[in-house]
């Protein structure tokens, strides 16, 4: 049994109400932070969180702590008790869910969890000496996460997790360039190849250009697409913007809205992901298409939002963590379809004339239903010219909507990348993006920022 | 817990440590939040524990443990020089001097939003809620925050701090939609309301219910309004938006650890250098922007930082000169000027970053009205919708939930879908007028996020309308 199921059932029997549900989840990280070539901002967590939910004649209140002896589980009971008691019954409420069997799924390995901080710098050290003689800014980490759900309808589900993440930005003052690599097993990354990518990127980008503003056909890398659609994912793809019709997908389900050769789900059972059972009420994951071949098909659910919708609808494992709550079931295991291309070189062929972009930066969504976002290109960015990947430009900001960006997609790459996409605020539970490298037709240009490195 | 905090800097120290300080935090926040008339979430949120930073070898460890016990503080502090040790490469760094003294400090609170019971937050929530409903709003939102941070801090240079923080939150939102269009307004700022370190007098004070049927009102009267064009044309931006105007393209721009890199793989870095310090012409002479940790209500108002240097307000910007950074102890060493004070960690379990405190652009003079009065053509904006701004804080592209047009000096039809961009300093020299002390606002932010692991900082800015020429509105394609 993991720590988290024992800490989820001591709190559950501190309770001893007759629905509850309690929610654990375990922290062991270490994070190698460097700059300019020198760790400076090393960080060692360990936590343990459990969040209690008591529901009392259909009156629904929360309470978390990190406290775990009697006195702080007995506490926690009170303050969820006091909050259920606070507030009032909500027909819509479905109830606490049943228990139902629960996909067997990859995502744990002992020697990623076993990590100690002297392995940890160990690596950061690699990573380091492989991009010499350019400096590196970015991090090494590994972390360990258990998850459990226990509750009074019978739910006992728990999980361990593992993850680890190199991330690199090669900069000078003139020059930068950008690699990352993730998976759920340290020995499936390379620190010192993710440090050669993007130092090798760097050398690259010098001597930046400009370009006016404007539309251009481009080739994404899969850490633009994954990042890119990780954004639009937010309010496209959960339930709770379809039902307040802050979604691009609101009205549109069941019509073609983008390329036919864009497959999009959400799949957190994928071991080539970071592979999840369960989602933060014990409900089961699915694998959950959201656009085939080009056609919209739907989006996440958890129990609170399909309630809502009636009918069919069902939960398909998305309930977020307590704190998250308010932002609706969302989708944090993406997976694109890959494609044909053999490479980005052949992507650039596809292109012909345009531009090349390696990562994105600051996205902010200027209008949800349109699928509008903008933001900045960064850490390697080029011109593409008759078919080839050229000079260097400037970081360039960009303002496109997803959707005509998707209109047209002459090709994607066969191989897909892992990207992470967790910056690791609050407690520590792993997710990221599985994507290619992408051909447009259209991605707009709207001005010119500062020039690459630092 | 300062006999923790002690215990742990022995045990750094013991291990190796040549300098190490510890910071024992207990947390707890309460929310409430209502949805399309329905309770969404009512929660209880606490969180202690201790951190420990030390300098091994000349470099830096960090390390934290949730247990507020003797063996959970020495074990934190043990884990923290090993990893500084092993990281090592045998680099010094100095630190700017901190007086050895002890002190504590207390937010000002005349109601302790934590004696309020939580239905009382419950019923105000759906009160307002109702009260934003309006023909076209499909989904309204209502909520309440508080925050209470006991924390204590030591250090092998002699510093004891104590100090008990609270703040206080609230905002409303209005979603109206139709077969097109979607549009969001709020009150009394975007991204979940306005905070304010403060008791439930704060909340007390926003009248949701009183702004409420406006906030619906205009929600649905946007679906009808004519999109922004695209243009150069003056602009005269409300206080909300000037606030993360302020945030992004001055605050984090003269952060010191960003114009030194540690921050490149992540936030960014800065369009400025050191040597810019007293040089730079920043933007116009109407421009002066001040960190102020002393700010009544501030989030960023405490007695010290968590490197225990004691709160003080400093010019950031004087007449349109840079003059200042945020710093820390080891940057401020770095550069030869300033003491440090913005050192600021989320919790116990993250590492103190520089950070901004209260950074204010101060009042000019004269009313909204007068703004207004100079502008023949052009558009005012009020409370952001949607913020970008590139790596080094040049390129910023920000869209505001509402906009009006401007003919001859009065306010015309309302416009949808606005956004403005700009280049930081060119945007600054463009300044030609701020609104005077009776128009200046100071708003709660609670989403900055900086560092790896991340952390998110409260921070508050005050502002006044202010009024800009020959902005870029709208995207050109």
């Amino acid at each position: 049994m993991t720590i988290a199921r024992e800490v989820a059932e001591a709190a559950l029997r501190a309770a001893s109400e007759e629905q509850a549900e309690a929610v654990v989840l375990t922290e062991r990280s270490g994070l190698a932070r460097f700059a300019a070539s020198e760790v400076h901002q090393p960080t060692l967590i360990e936590n343990v969180v459990v969040s209690l939910r008591v529901v009392r004649d259909g009156r629904v209140g929360s309470a978390q702590t990190n406290r775990l002896d009697d006195d702080g589980l007995a506490d926690l009971a009170r303050r969820a008790v006091e909050a259920a008691e606070s507030t009032r019954a909500e027909p819509g409420f479905p109830g606490l869910p049943p228990p139902e069997p629960l996909p067997g799924v990859a995502g744990y390995d002992e020697a990623t969890a076993g990590l100690d901080p002297g392995d940890l710098a160990g690596i950061a050290r690699t990573a380091i000496d492989a991009a010499e003689p350019a400096p590196v800014y970015g991090f090494v980490t590994s972390g360990a996460t258990e998850v459990a759900v226990v509750s009074t309808t019978g739910v006992a589900a728990e999980q361990r997790l593992t993850d680890a993440t190199a991330l690199i930005v090669a900069a000078d003052e003139g020059a930068s360039g950008y690699a990352q690599q993730t998976a759920w097993a340290l020995d499936a990354i390379d620190p010192a190849a993710v440090a050669r990518e993007a130092a090798a990127k760097m050398a690259r980008t010098r001597d930046a250009t400009t370009i006016e503003p404007g539309h251009y056909r481009a080739v994404l890398e899969p850490y633009a697409i994954g990042e890119l659609l990780q954004h639009f994912a937010y309010d496209a793809f959960g339930a709770l913007g379809l039902i307040e019709q802050r979604s691009f997908l609101a009205g549109r389900i069941g019509a073609k809205v983008f390329d036919e050769r864009i497959s999009i789900a959400d799949d957190a059972l994928d071991p080539a992901g970071l592979p999840k059972a369960f989602d933060f009420e014990g409900v089961p994951k699915q694998r959950v298409c959201l656009i085939e071949d080009g056609v919209a098909r739907g989006v996440v659910w958890d129990r609170e939002t399909a309630a809502h919708a009636g009918g069919d609808t069902r939960s398909t494992g998305h309930a977020p963590p307590m704190l998250s709550r308010v932002y609706g079931p969302l989708p944090f295991a993406l997976t694109v379809a890959p494609g044909d291309a053999g490479s980005v070189e052949e992507l650039a062929e596809l292109v012909g004339e345009g531009i090349y972009v390696t990562r994105l930066h600051y996205l902010g969504t200027v209008g949800a239903r349109d699928g509008v976002i903008t933001g900045m290109t960064r850490d390697g960015t080029f011109r593409i010219r008759g078919g080839k990947i050229a000079e260097p430009l400037a970081n360039l900001r960009f303002t496109v909507s997803v959707p005509e960006m998707l209109h047209e997609v002459p090709g994607l790459t066969r191989r897909i990348a892992l990207l992470n996409q967790n910056d690791f605020y609050g407690e520590r539970y792993p997710f990221g993006v599985l994507a290619p490298a992408l051909a447009t037709a259209r991605f707009t240009i709207s001005g010119v920022g500062s020039s690459p490195g630092i | 817990m300062r006999q923790l905090c002690e215990s742990a800097v022995e045990a750094a120290l013991a291990a190796g440590a040549g300098y190490a300080d510890a910071r024992a935090v207990v947390r707890r926040s309460q929310s409430v939040s209502t949805r399309n008339g329905r309770v969404e979430n009512v929660s209880d949120v606490e969180s202690e524990g201790i951190g420990v930073r030390v300098l091994a070898g000349g470099a830096w460890g960090f390390a934290c443990d949730r247990r507020l016990s003797a063996e959970g503080a020495v074990a934190a502090a043990h884990r923290a020089t090993a990893f500084a040790l092993a990281a090592s490469v045998g680099r010094r760094r100095a630190l700017a001097p901190v007086e050895a003294r002890s002190g504590s400090y207390r937010t000002p609170v005349a109601i302790d939003p934590f004696t309020v019971p939580l239905a009382d937050k419950v019923d105000l929530c759906l009160r307002a809620e109702a009260a934003l409903r309006h023909d076209g709003v499909v989904a309204t939102k209502a909520s309440v925050r508080a925050l209470r941070e006991h924390k204590v801090l030591t250090s092998s240079d002699g510093v004891e701090a104590e100090q008990e923080l609270f703040e206080t939150g609230a905002g409303i939102d209005a979603i109206a939609a139709n077969d097109e269009l979607s549009q969001l307004r709020s009150y009394p700022s975007a991204h979940g309301g306005s905070s304010a370190a403060a008791g439930w007098e704060y909340v007390e004070g926003l009248g949701l219910e009183r702004e409420a049927p406006r906030v619906g009102e205009q929600a649905a009267a946007l679906l009808r309004a004519d999109p922004c064009p695209a243009r150069v044309a003056d602009a005269v931006i409300d206080a909300e938006q000037m606030a993360l105007q302020v945030h992004e393209s001055v605050g984090h721009p003269t952060e010191l650890d960003r114009i030194y890199g540690t921050e490149a793989s992540y936030a960014g870095t800065s369009f400025l250098k050191p040597t810019d310090l007293g040089a730079l012409r920043y933007g116009s002479e109407q421009m002066n922007v001040t960190a102020d940790p002393t700010t009544p209500l501030g989030l960023g108002t405490f007695g010290f930082d968590d490197e225990g240097v004691p709160a003080e307000r400093q010019p950031i910007v004087e007449r349109g000169v840079l003059t200042g950074f945020l710093t820390s102890r080891e940057t401020a060493a770095r550069i030869g000027a300033g003491r440090g004070g913005h050192m600021r960690a989320e919790g116990w379990s993250r590492m103190p970053l520089v950070r901004m405190t209260n950074l204010h652009l101060e009042p000019g003079a004269g009313t909204f009205e007068e703004l207004l009065d100079g502008v023949s053509d052009g558009v005012y904006f009020e409370t952001n919708r949607s913020w970008s701004i590139d790596d080094k804080r040049l390129n910023f592209q920000f869209g505001t939930q509402i906009a009006w047009e401007i003919r001859d000096g009065k306010l015309g039809r309302m416009l949808r879908d606005a956004t403005y961009t700009g280049i930081t300093p060119r945007f600054w020299g463009s300044l030609d007028a701020v609104a005077g002390p009776e128009a200046w606002r100071l708003y709660g932010l609670t989403n900055c996020g900086k560092g790896q692991p991340g952390q998110g900082a409260h921070v508050s800015h005050g502002a006044a309308p202010s009024r800009f020429r020959g902005v870029q509105i709208g995207v050109g394609s």
